[in-house]
């Protein structure tokens, strides 16, 4: 009994604490890996307002919150592209007030009105991200440069892949030659045949951290996020960054207002204080993936620019593909990743 | 003499399965190079960097807040109820007792999900107070199966003769009931307290924006790559549960021993 | 008397009820009906009445994953039991004092994360891992075993998370058993096995099958450790389900999957009470 009284006692200071705040808080559900703490805590010792910051790992993650949640439960969310497209379609985005953003124009030009929001009146650019082959060049000699090069029997149990299903199918069906969103039945029929052969030489699939199976010398070969491989490349300068001539894939995070946002005039506030070309340098060496933000490009160190897989050429974007939205496609997509696995 | 060996030998065995991987990972939040691969040096640093984290300390209460308010409501609720599916019979008691199965039988996820959608359904702020029901939901069914398996096997007479001799029913449970399914109990509260500890999936829809707590934090420490601040605070948890565990042992033995001295 | 009986009753069930009624029974409501509408493949759930999440499951792939769960999920419910049997009745044999000591022990890695400790395993099981650092040290073996990234390290990663949910339950059965029946069967000239058998499991039948089930279910919902120690190459039931919800966007036949889930764990029970016989005297089930 005794302990129940303190624990209700506790628990009225630790809420009691957290909501007397003048300059108000910001409810943040962000990527798990972009945002080092340090930038939160200089924006609060700054501003003053306190920010609760959630994470999650996909973007589907993401839209099963915003979506069950109660409206005004968070205040700014970084979807990325076909994620923007969809939560347009399904109103759960405020537009943002360009106003309230001063360093807009921050962001560079070519990553400004982009497919799936093309006047940005729901979404501003954060960071790119491309995938890229990683290659261990003290084991593997040979010369690879596509998908197709990946299927050679020596590489058996040799492979790291993302668990992704969107991307390794998409890379199937590009190194067969189709588009990485195609629908078509009989293309996937190929592409399941594909990935099965490449199977064999499947070590893991792992998007979290696929660096680890580098530098525990656990495969040779990887396909992952560029920043996971920046980060190997900078710990093993054995490994050789290679853009696959099918083409990467692509994924633009944005900032953007989940709808019935309580907070907003916060969360334009942290907005800005991210597209600060210092903040934002701070950010993007520390997890490299590719900035976007113009105002930056100065500041960066040449640790980042000389890393292939942190600066990625602008030609390899340019090439690049992105994930669509397949409508109910998405159902043999899932049914083929069930057959693989 | 040698069946005697081999027994602690097997016991010996079970034990390095148990806390090998936990050794493994106190000793690497001891090593200077920041991945979990080679030992390169022995450092303090993750544990200073650990206790400047604000939000870690912050996520910390929260947890301890969470899995101790849970625990101790379902652990009440779960023995009572245990008490009255064995005792009584009322409406509607078969389709309870099989709904008790859901939360042990659904996937987290899905309960997770489910719960938020009932959240929303009654326009809840997610708070603490959200979390910690949650916690509940999926503890209480623990904490009846442990008390109902002792209960099932607690001679029926025991309780007849209490309330013979003229006891009522809550004298019996206090007196006679209680005390005798007391290690269902514990053995309950401990498994609803464990479970609160570790949940990620249930509580990362059940959280609040402002209700991080520690398993959620380390999840989303562990999508960067499990670094040794991570096995550091692991280490200290690890270091509060023995001193918290082994303190409460030693005073139920105490207990134990007075008692059979009297 | 009658009246603090009546009391009691009311105590010791209502909030039972609304404990099932309000937190249970609604959310499941809410899968139940949620895995009869259609998905809109834009996020969304349109409010028609359909079969088709159901056909869907009975497609050979979805069946090939509903067969690897059982058989993960039995395998280590088999293996946590080899191993918390002798345990448990070798503790018996301890004096009390070392009997709380122990299970004080046996909890206390349970009460670190599962997540950081699955990662253990990691660090002992993989290529350069501790474990064949020291066979090959050793020269026990020459070239490094696979211990993970594949079915071993899923059924080590398993038994290591949920082997408390038997040991727990079996434990307070097994600290009940009377010793002079073991004597008698001794007596009797029953060997070892016989007793162990005729005696110990029928007498510890409840805490068996409650372990159990804590054990078996958990482990076809469990989807990180396919992930981490099967290298996400093995897809589970917890893994196809999480699928629905956090990458497919199918609520509807993630719903679905649960229930049918659900289900066939009821038939397990049932199965078992039959079998059993006995189920309802012995009261392990609930």
């Amino acid at each position: 009994m005794k302990k129940i009284v303190i624990l209700l006692v506790i628990i009225f200071l630790v809420t009691g604490c957290t909501s007397k705040n003048d300059a108000g808080v910001v409810n943040i559900l962000n990527w798990s890996s972009y945002i080092p703490d340090s930038v939160i805590l200089d924006f609060e010792k700054e501003t003053g307002i306190k920010v609760n910051y959630g994470t999650y790992s996909s973007n589907e993650e993401c839209l099963a919150k915003i979506q069950s949640a109660k409206p005004g439960t968070y205040d700014l969310i970084f979807p990325s592209d076909y994620m923007i497209e969809l939560m347009k379609k399904r109103n759960l985005l405020e537009p943002l007030d360009r106003e309230k953003i001063l360093n807009w124009n921050n962001i560079a030009d070519n990553y400004r009105r982009l497919d799936y929001d093309k006047e940005n009146k729901y979404s501003l650019p954060f960071l790119a991200a491309t995938t890229v082959i990683v290659v261990n060049r003290e084991h593997i000699k040979d010369t690879i440069t596509s998908y197709q090069d990946l299927l050679k029997p020596e590489y058996k149990n040799n492979i790291v892949l993302l668990d992704d299903q969107r991307i390794v199918i998409g890379m199937a069906l590009q190194a067969l030659g189709y588009d990485m969103n195609e629908t078509n039945k009989e293309a996937l029929k190929d592409a399941k045949e594909w990935l099965l052969k490449l199977k064999e030489n499947v070590k893991a699939f792992d998007s979290d951290s696929p660096k680890t199976f580098f530098l525990t010398n656990e495969v040779d070969i990887g396909v992952m996020w560029n920043a996971e491989a920046a980060i190997a490349k900078n710990k093993n300068p054995n490994l050789e960054v290679i853009y696959p001539k099918e083409g990467v894939a692509i994924s633009i995070d944005n900032f953007a207002l989940p709808k019935g946002a309580k907070h907003k005039e916060q969360a334009y506030l942290f907005i800005d204080y991210i597209l600060r070309p210092e903040v934002m340098q701070e950010i993007i060496e520390d997890y490299p993936y590719k900035n976007v933000n113009q105002a930056t490009n100065l500041l960066l160190s040449s640790n980042y620019l000389n890393n292939p897989a942190s600066n990625i050429p602008d030609y390899v974007i340019k090439n690049g593909h992105f994930v669509n939205n397949i409508g109910d496609s998405i159902l043999d997509y899932d049914k083929l990743w069930a057959e693989i696995k | 003499m040698k069946k005697k060996y081999l027994h602690n030998l097997f016991l010996l065995l079970v034990f390095a399965f148990l806390y090998l991987p936990i050794i493994v990972l106190v000793i690497f939040s001891f090593n200077s190079s920041s991945l979990n691969i080679v030992f390169e040096q022995f450092t303090f640093r993750w544990y200073h960097v650990l206790l400047e984290n604000r939000s870690l300390l912050e996520a910390f209460m929260n947890t301890m807040i969470v899995a101790f308010t849970s625990t101790i409501v379902s652990t009440i609720i779960g023995t009572i109820s245990a008490i009255g599916i064995k005792k009584y019979n009322f409406i509607g008691k078969e389709f309870i007792q099989s709904l008790l199965y859901i939360p042990i039988v659904i996937p987290e996820i899905v309960l997770g999900i489910s719960l938020l959608s009932i959240y929303t359904l009654f326009r809840l702020d997610l708070s603490l107070v959200t979390l910690i029901i949650a916690h509940i939901t999926f503890s209480i069914p623990f904490v009846i199966i442990s008390v109902r398996t002792i209960l099932d096997s607690l001679p029926s007479n025991l309780e007849d003769a209490s309330s013979d001799l003229g006891a009522n029913k809550f004298k019996t449970f206090w007196y006679v009931t209680l005390p005798s399914i007391m290690p269902g109990i514990t053995s309950g509260a401990l498994l609803a307290f464990t479970l609160s500890l570790d949940d990620v999936i249930i509580s990362y829809f059940t959280a609040g924006p402002d209700s991080n707590t520690l398993p959620l934090k380390i999840y989303s420490m562990i999508k960067t790559g499990i670094t040794p601040d991570v096995n550091a605070l692991s280490a200290l948890i690890l270091v509060v549960t023995i001193i918290i565990l082994m303190t409460s042992t030693v005073l139920q033995l105490r207990k134990l021993r007075k008692e059979t001295e009297l | 008397m009658k009246n603090s009986n009546s009391i009691f009753k009311k105590i010791t069930t209502i909030p039972l009820k609304f404990y099932a009624g309000i937190l249970i029974f609604l959310p499941l409501l809410y899968i139940f009906i949620l895995s009869f509408f259609r998905n809109d493949y834009y996020g969304g759930i349109i409010p028609d009445f359909t079969f088709d999440n159901y056909r869907m499951l009975i497609d050979v792939v979805y069946l090939k994953v509903f067969l690897q769960s059982f058989l993960i999920a039995f395998i280590t419910t088999f293996i946590c039991i080899c191993i918390s049997y002798p345990f448990c009745l070798i503790i018996k044999t301890k004096k009390e004092t070392t009997q709380k000591l122990i299970m004080t022990f046996v909890m206390i890695p349970f009460l670190t994360n599962s997540l950081i400790r699955t990662y253990g395993w990691i660090v002992l099981l993989r290529k350069n891992g501790v474990i064949n650092q020291f066979l090959m040290g050793t020269h026990l073996i020459s070239s490094p075993l696979s211990l993970m990234y594949n079915y071993f390290g899923i059924v080590i990663g398993m038994v290591y998370t949920l082997l408390p949910f038997m040991i727990l339950p079996l434990n307070s059965a097994v600290s009940k058993l009377d010793d002079s029946l073991l004597d008698a069967s001794k007596d009797l000239g029953a060997n070892r096995l016989q007793t162990f058998f005729k005696v110990v499991v029928p007498e510890t039948l409840p805490g068996l099958f409650n372990g159990s089930l804590m054990v078996f279910i958990p482990a076809i919902g469990l989807f990180f450790i396919s992930d981490i120690l099967g290298g996400g190459k093995l897809m589970l039931l917890g893994n196809l389900i999480k699928n629905q919800f956090l990458t497919a966007r199918n609520w509807p036949f993630g719903a679905a999957i649960s229930i049918t889930l659900i289900i066939i764990t009821f038939i397990f029970v049932k199965l078992y009470k039959k079998i059993g016989g006995k189920m309802d005297d012995l009261g392990g089930g609930l």
